[in-house]
């Protein structure tokens, strides 16, 4: 798809004014949810609308220029990209969960022995292997926080540790995973192959991996955070006899999503294709009176009561999708229906951030950073490396979507990295690391946002009725817990210091960027 | 080289300051320009190139290093071969 040529701003007060809307966005985020309280992410919607008219009063020149550069971030494929993930992966979700499969965990969480404490630990390493095979940490992080997370809260895990756990493990995948947007970007950008780029950062990635999993276990037992009051836990963590083990069969759905990811096939031809395996698996094995579930449960059209519509609800096939109910409950329902709306108010946030960034790197602000970075500090190699870790961070830490923070700073990284002959793969390391990293850490980091707006579809969804408003993390209360995130960044400014993994171009030339 | 080498190349501790013997052939990217000459920083090593017009900042270079003072880690070298930015 060609991209229209890019158009440049010039603000008022100079290029960093450019950050305005950004930067607005990020105090706005900070006040509502770090000060306040309050995770609703419609409301971050207001601060990203604000930032933006705000920052539209410091143009010089024609205004519509302006406007032009943010219907050009709005279009950009990052975000029409994550806007799929989001829609497919969150009607997957909501019907393998309506389906039972939290139950299935549950059930195989007390079979194997783990409690609260382990689950944490046990729950990084599966998002770690889930998000290293389907390369999307933002999918791993609104799968495990619709799926897994509502299971470790049943058996008594603290919440705010097991989404830290959850978005480890996802931060794990973007950074290995060959398939993972962030890889790519950072093997390209550096002159590296992709395979070689994997290989190379396995060094890094399972030093801090282990220090996670420790880490996870001593808080796993050491911090208590039991909701009282789950159905099938009591505060000991014992499960009832009731829970069903059957939807476990879900497994085999993921693993077709997975295996056609793996594979190649595009995200809405893979999901489609779980999606369709667990609406079968759901009639099938509701109508066996293995789950509680129905084809109601997926897709329920609640009528206004009379003569026609009861006509329809008493006809076979269709009258198992339609309900009549007093006129003002009607409405649409079912997992198809609430998996997909949960994510509007995110995709929506989406669409105006990375208009925000457009904005920025029109203007000039994402350079007159980077040149600012790269003047002061960078004069050894160890400095140099310090810097690149470290301007890879802050970018990433002030740009909620991760990719695309990326891709902005990677041409620095490059032009600082060959000053001092460092190695493509070291680069794409230092890059891609920090990247995956910072992108899960602050409450308005991308992944975070995935994570927490799969938590808030919980909130009277059709498989958690038992999930309140209340239960709901604090976005920014989680920095703390995401542990794999901060020893990654740990292990690199200490590899920057120490020399641990560092290869020059004199050493080992990285071969030609291909796909694998 | 296999990928179980590429997964276990570079678990080490790598100096910032690496040495060159004379005689030596490397590939590495041009740092600096100065007047008619190179200067290729490898970490903080230094190695100077008396006459490289033809190659820019941020070329890669295939050179060959003439002396190298593993005191100062700083060499000379000649020349070899321009590989260009993407070489």
């Amino acid at each position: 798809m060609p991209e229209e040529p890019d158009i440049e701003l010039s603000f008022r007060g100079g290029r960093l004014v450019s950050a305005l809307p950004i930067a607005l966005f990020i105090a706005w985020a900070i006040f509502q949810s770090g000060f306040l309280g309050i995770g609703d992410t419609t409301g971050l919607v207001a601060g990203m609308l604000t930032g933006l008219i705000v920052g539209m009063l410091f143009v010089r020149g024609d205004w519509k220029e302006y406007a032009d550069v943010i219907f050009a971030g709005m279009t950009r494929r990052v975000a029409a990209t994550a806007v799929v993930a989001w829609l497919w992966a969150g009607m997957f979700a909501e019907t393998i969960q309506v389906g039972g499969f939290v139950d299935g965990l549950v059930w195989a969480a007390t079979v194997l022995n783990v409690g609260p404490g382990l689950f944490p630990a046990a729950t990084f390493l599966l998002a770690a292997l889930l998000a290293t095979g389907i390369g999307t940490g933002y999918g791993t992080a609104i799968a495990f926080t619709s799926l897994v997370f509502p299971a470790g809260l049943l058996l008594g895990a603290n919440p705010v540790l097991l989404f830290g756990a959850i978005l480890s493990g996802a931060v794990f995948g973007d950074n290995l995973a060959p398939v993972s947007d962030t890889t790519i970007v950072s093997a390209v950008t550096q002159d590296a192959d992709i395979g070689g780029v994997v290989a190379s950062r396995v060094k890094y990635a399972v030093v801090a991996a282990a220090f996670a999993i420790a880490a996870y276990l001593v808080a796993g037992f050491g911090i208590p955070g039991v909701w009282s009051g789950m159905p099938h836990a009591d505060v000991t963590g014992q499960v009832s006899a009731s829970v069903s083990p059957w939807g476990l069969v879900h497994l085999l759905d993921i693993a077709v999503v997975i295996a056609l990811a793996i594979r190649g096939r595009h995200i809405i031809e893979a999901v489609s294709w779980g999606l369709i395996l667990a609406a079968v698996f759901n009639v099938a094995f509701g109508a066996a009176g293995l789950i509680d579930v129905s084809a109601g449960s997926m897709l329920l059209f609640s009528a206004p009561q009379n003569g026609f519509t009861q006509m329809i609800d008493a006809l076979p096939i269709i009258g198992a999708v339609v309900e009549t109910v007093p006129g003002a409950q009607a409405g649409v329902g079912g997992s198809i229906y609430s998996g997909a709306v949960g994510f509007f108010p995110l995709i929506v946030l989406t669409l105006l951030l990375v208009a925000g960034a457009e904005v920025m790197r029109a203007g000039g602000g994402f350079d007159a950073i980077q040149e600012l970075i790269i003047d002061t500090v960078a004069t050894t190699v160890r400095r140099a490396e310090t810097t690149m870790v470290l301007g890879t961070a802050l970018v990433n830490a002030t740009v909620t979507i991760n990719t695309a923070a990326e891709i902005a700073i990677a041409p620095y990284v490059a032009t600082l990295g060959k000053r001092f002959n460092i190695n493509g793969y070291r680069r794409a390391n230092i890059l891609d690391a920090n990247t995956s990293a910072l992108g899960y850490i602050f409450p308005w980091g991308g992944g975070l946002l995935a994570g927490y707006g799969a938590m808030q579809g919980l909130v009277g969804g059709e498989a958690t009725p038992w999930f309140t408003q209340q239960m709901l993390v604090n976005p920014a209360s989680v920095f703390p817990y995401v542990f794999h995130g901060w020893f990654l960044v740990g292990v690199f400014l200490l590899a920057a210091w120490t020399g641990y993994g560092r290869e020059y171009v004199s050493d080992r030339t990285s071969e030609e960027v291909s796909r694998v | 080289m296999s990928r179980l080498d590429k997964i276990f190349a570079g678990w080490t501790f790598r100096t910032a300051t690496p040495e060159f013997e004379p005689g030596e052939t490397i590939t590495a990217y041009v740092s600096e320009h100065n007047g008619s000459g190179l200067s290729i920083r490898v970490g903080d090593s230094v190695i100077r190139v008396a006459d490289g017009q033809d190659a820019a900042v941020e070329d890669k270079v295939r050179l060959k290093v003439t002396s190298f003072d593993s005191d100062s880690h700083v060499g000379t070298g000649e020349l070899v071969e321009v590989l260009g930015p993407d070489g």
